[in-house]
């Protein structure tokens, strides 16, 4: 397939970074140029990507349910440089029975919230992210809304109000 | 203010000196229905209406509604105006049950009436399922002019009750019927009990896990 200069002078700089490293270079459909790691992996290369490919900016870091094929989740991380103009997206394929994989909040620490909802809706765990709790949905809420073995209509999605409920009315109750 | 009705107040003129004999009950709603203040829960889309409703083009002070109070102490009409999460309704529900009585709510929108086009986890299925709602407003948002309808016939209804019962009988208090274990003063508590047997809007079961069909990854 014929590349466009752009792309081709981005591809160079991503293979001159990643030396070394397991890695394979793709273009997706949406004409971006993907990096396959695997999760040992990731984190120096998102490193390298950082430091000696200009990629200075994380701007999105999310998942895919690719159930039910094994590895089931495919974790993306888009990178944007401002100085090349250009950006890369990191793909990550993690089991679904162990879903975790290395945080790179030390390297942007911006990237923690996106990961915190990453976490809250695909139960995906960032190992290194202190605090990685629910970002949307409340804390005690036991489901991951985005994956895809969760009817869009929820799993008795009053628990908690009633639970709440409950305990007021019995405070309640007790002081009356 | 509104007007006196006749039907409501009978004005009794003398040749001299004005006075006015009325039944309490009808004077106590006359003042009630003419002051409601509302507590606007403006949750999204729709409370933006809410807030034109307030403004001067539509102008709620003709009914004597204007005042809307962040603080539901001051408040005895709730207008949910928006769409009402899971987790947004233990505040809602902490916020009816602090306005004093009596009180009334106006779901406004098809999102807070029967959780509209959100059919989805995360939406509460109609607020009735939390709180007895007094009116619905359809409309996604509704306008200004319908919430104004629901207001007015809101104040119907408040003329109808009868508030000085509470303190001839003691206090009418009882369990509402959202299952949810709070007493509320309910002078209306036959007529919400029909509404909620014609909106039964129970809360959603738990229902079996749709097997993730499909053998093949998606590309
Ligand atoms: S009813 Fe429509 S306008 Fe109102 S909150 Fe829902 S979506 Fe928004």
């Amino acid at each position: 397939m014929s590349q466009a200069p752009a792309q081709r002078e981005t591809r160079e700089r991503i293979a001159k970074a990643l030396e070394g490293i397991d890695h394979q270079t793709s273009e997706s459909r949406d004409g971006m140029t993907c990096v396959d790691v695997d999760r040992d992996g990731l984190h120096e290369t998102l490193l390298r990507l950082r430091d000696f490919a200009g990629f200075s900016q994380i701007t999105f870091v999310t998942a895919i349910d690719r159930h039910p094929a094994e590895p089931r989740f495919e974790v993306a991380h888009q990178l944007w440089a401002c100085a090349y103009a250009d950006r890369v997206r990191v793909r990550t394929r993690v089991n679904g029975d162990d879903p975790r994989l290395p945080s790179c909040v030390d390297l942007w620490p911006g990237a923690g919230f996106m990961e915190r909802e990453c976490f809250d809706m695909f139960g995906v765990g960032f190992d290194g992210h202190e605090g990685l709790k629910r970002l949307l949905m409340p804390e005690e809420y036991e489901h991951h809304p985005l994956r895809k073995e969760f009817p869009h209509q929820g799993i008795e999605p009053d628990k908690l109000y009633r639970e709440w409920d409950a305990a007021r009315r019995a405070e309640w109750e007790a002081s009356s | 203010m509104g007007p006196l009705t006749p039907s409501a107040l009978e004005p009794v003129e003398t040749a001299d000196a004005g006075f006015l004999a009325t039944r309490a009950d009808a004077l106590v709603n006359w003042g009630r229905k003419n002051s409601l203040w509302p507590m606007p829960l403006g949750l999204s889309c729709c409370g933006i209406e809410l807030m034109a409703m307030i403004g001067p083009k539509f102008d709620i002070a003709r009914f004597g509604a204007e005042a809307a109070r962040f603080s539901p102490r001051q408040c005895d009409l709730l207008i949910v105006a928006g769409t009402l999460t899971w987790k947004m309704a233990q505040a809602c529900r902490t916020i009816y049950d602090q306005m004093p009585d009596p009180k009334w709510v106006i779901a406004m929108g098809v999102c807070s009436s029967s959780g509209g086009m959100y059919d989805s986890y995360a939406v509460v299925q109609g607020v009735d399922s939390l709180l007895p709602v007094d009116v619905y407003v359809p409309g996604c948002p509704p306008r200004p002019d319908a919430v104004i309808d629901a207001l007015l016939k809101l104040q119907k209804r408040i003329e109808r009750e009868n508030p000085l019962k509470r303190v001839i009988s003691g206090p009418a208090t009882e369990l509402d019927d959202t299952g949810t274990g709070a007493r509320v003063y309910q002078p209306n508590a036959a007529v919400r009990r029909s509404m909620l047997d014609r909106h039964p809007h129970a809360p959603r079961a738990p229902r079996p896990l749709p097997h993730p069909g499909g053998e093949e990854e998606p590309s």
